[in-house]
């Protein structure tokens, strides 16, 4: 009798924890999401120029090759959409939408991109390139832009947050469904 | 299909969700963050090579939290210990870092990489399976004499050499039931720290042996008390990776949600299985990656030649996450069937418990 006693509360507790957590878990989730949207999480990621060059958007000039060229409009964009280019300088905060810089140096050796007619002609968005022994694709993309320092500890705080968020739900979960478990006797028998 | 925009891809959810929910469940189980299996994965579903280390370690972080909860339930987990340790681990992360960015310079970073880990991986695997292979036996010859065997019985005393060691400050463990010099936990933690931080890893398949036969607590705390460091080194390499660029948030989000589960899986296994069942999960573990690195290691020696070598290393590092969840389900479900009075293979009984 006192042992149902025991249980029937155990699982009260339970259920309390599990809504205390799961709410807060779910107003994780919203805060997360409502972040994505409104672009937060991409504004912690492009956040400044670490190098002269112009900030362009490395998806809209994916398709580009040598012969069918990508010429981009260069303009002080506030947003850069599609074939655009906004010239930045080291530490300027990049445009919305930029996803890459094509440095100054790049430009002015001319074999990947080069400034034709007052535009941004770009020939080579991607090339497969050697170091050290180890072939890979080298593209535009991420390429001189530096994250915001407070997004990245915003992110990691997130994910403790949430991590705990949801290991907690889930000891609710269990303590309400009656799985009691128990601390492990480590040290009883012959060890 | 998902559009990870900051990644530059399209991905399937479901598939980050399965990665995150089998490596929950060996993370969960071994106490490792699982990056050696997650980052090829990873880079199969078509994240960039970059990419998938960011994901992969600041996924860790977030899954690691949600084991350690579930450890600190079942008692797991000795803060004391993890406490000290974690100034060790991150020294040692740093020097690691350092020693890697040496061997850049140097032009051997991907070759000193894989042969490292390979000739650590494959030592760790031997020494792990001997000395887990003579406390299986050593369990099968108690039990039958009729004596009650404890959650844990190694074969080996190698922690009795740290643990005489008297140099002040003396700490003691009150969970892991040892009295040890505080100066062997931090070197434990600097030289785990330095190969997790050379091979950009959590370091967990490192830190586990040495927390079990060089420090001497029992599989379990080891398991429990690693996951903790995990949480603060995992931390620190989201931050630094996230700085880099490294990380596209949106993908770790799907993986924690899969690894959420997978880790109560993995976590609450433990408390049906004694220490050398972990063991042995453990040097399975490393007995496969070992085989993944190797094929990979080839590869590059071979001037990345032969495809189908960096094929089988990828296959063999799935692979393995696959092996690894259908060994410790199976483990669980004879611990419930021995549990149960039913029959069970002749190896279980050494392996698992019959009741708490």
């Amino acid at each position: 009798m006192a042992e149902a006693v025991d249980m029937r509360k155990f699982r009260i507790r339970g259920v309390i924890k599990f809504l205390i957590w799961t709410t807060a878990s779910g107003a994780l989730i919203v805060f997360f999401w409502v972040s994505y949207f409104n672009g937060t999480i991409y504004r912690h990621y492009y956040y400044k120029a670490n190098m002269d060059g112009y900030a362009i958007n490395a998806f809209a000039i994916a398709h580009a090759t040598k012969d069918t060229p990508a010429f981009l409009k260069i303009g002080p964009f506030e947003s850069v959409e599609g074939l655009q280019a906004a010239p930045v300088k080291k530490g300027d905060r990049l445009p919305g939408n930029a996803t890459g810089i094509i440095s100054k140096k790049i430009v002015g050796e001319g074999k990947r991109a080069a400034l034709h007619e007052g535009t941004l002609k770009v020939m080579i968005p991607k090339e497969i390139r050697e170091a050290r022994g180890v072939r890979f694709i080298d593209t535009f993309k991420h390429k001189g832009v530096e994250t915001n320092p407070w997004g990245a500890v915003w992110s990691v705080a997130f994910i403790l947050f949430f991590g705990a968020s949801l290991g907690l739900m889930a000891e609710g979960f269990t303590d309400m469904m009656g799985l009691k478990i128990k601390k492990i006797k480590h040290y009883e028998g012959v060890h | 299909m998902f559009e990870f925009a900051i990644a530059g891809i399209q991905a399937p959810i479901f598939l980050l969700m399965i990665t995150g929910f089998t490596v929950g469940i060996v993370g969960g189980f071994i106490g490792v963050g699982g990056g050696y299996m997650v980052t090829p994965a990873l880079i199969v579903f078509g994240f960039p090579g970059y990419m998938a280390s960011g994901i992969d370690i600041m996924h860790i972080a977030g899954k690691s939290v949600v084991a350690t909860v579930r450890h600190r339930q079942l008692g797991n987990i000795d803060w004391i210990l993890g406490l000290a340790m974690v100034g060790g681990t991150m020294m040692g992360v740093e020097m690691g870092v350092r020693i890697l960015n040496w061997t850049k310079a140097l032009g051997l970073s991907a070759i000193a990489l894989l042969t490292g880990s390979v000739v650590i991986m494959l030592g760790l695997f031997i020494y792990t399976q001997i000395e887990t292979r003579r406390a299986h036996k050593r369990i099968d010859e108690i039990s039958e004499a009729g004596v009650t065997v404890g959650r844990e019985l190694k074969a080996t005393r190698f922690s009795d050499f740290w643990q005489s060691i008297k140099i002040y400050p003396i700490v003691r463990c009150h969970v892991a039931r040892i009295i040890i010099s505080l100066w062997v936990i931090v070197f434990v933690g600097v030289c785990t720290g330095v190969l997790a931080g050379f091979f950009g890893v959590g370091g967990g398949f490192i830190r586990v042996p040495a927390l079990v036969y060089v420090i001497g607590a029992t599989t379990h705390i080891a398991v429990g008390t690693d996951l903790l460091e995990i949480v603060v080194s995992a931390g620190y390499g989201g931050l630094r990776h996230f700085m880099s660029g490294n990380v596209d948030m949106v993908a770790v989000f799907w993986m924690i949600l899969g690894a959420m589960v997978g880790a109560q899986f993995g976590s609450i296994a433990t408390a049906f299985v004694r220490g050398p069942a972990i063991r042995y999960i453990l040097a399975y573990s490393l007995g496969l990656a070992v085989v993944g690195a190797f094929f990979r290691l080839i590869y590059l020696l071979t001037g990345q030649q032969y495809m189908f070598l960096n094929l089988f290393a990828v296959v063999f590092t799935l692979g393995e996450m696959l092996f690894l969840c259908l060994f410790i389900g199976s483990l669980v479900l004879f611990a419930v069937q021995y549990r149960r009075g039913k029959w069970v293979p002749a190896w279980i009984p050494a392996l698992v418990v019959k009741e708490d």
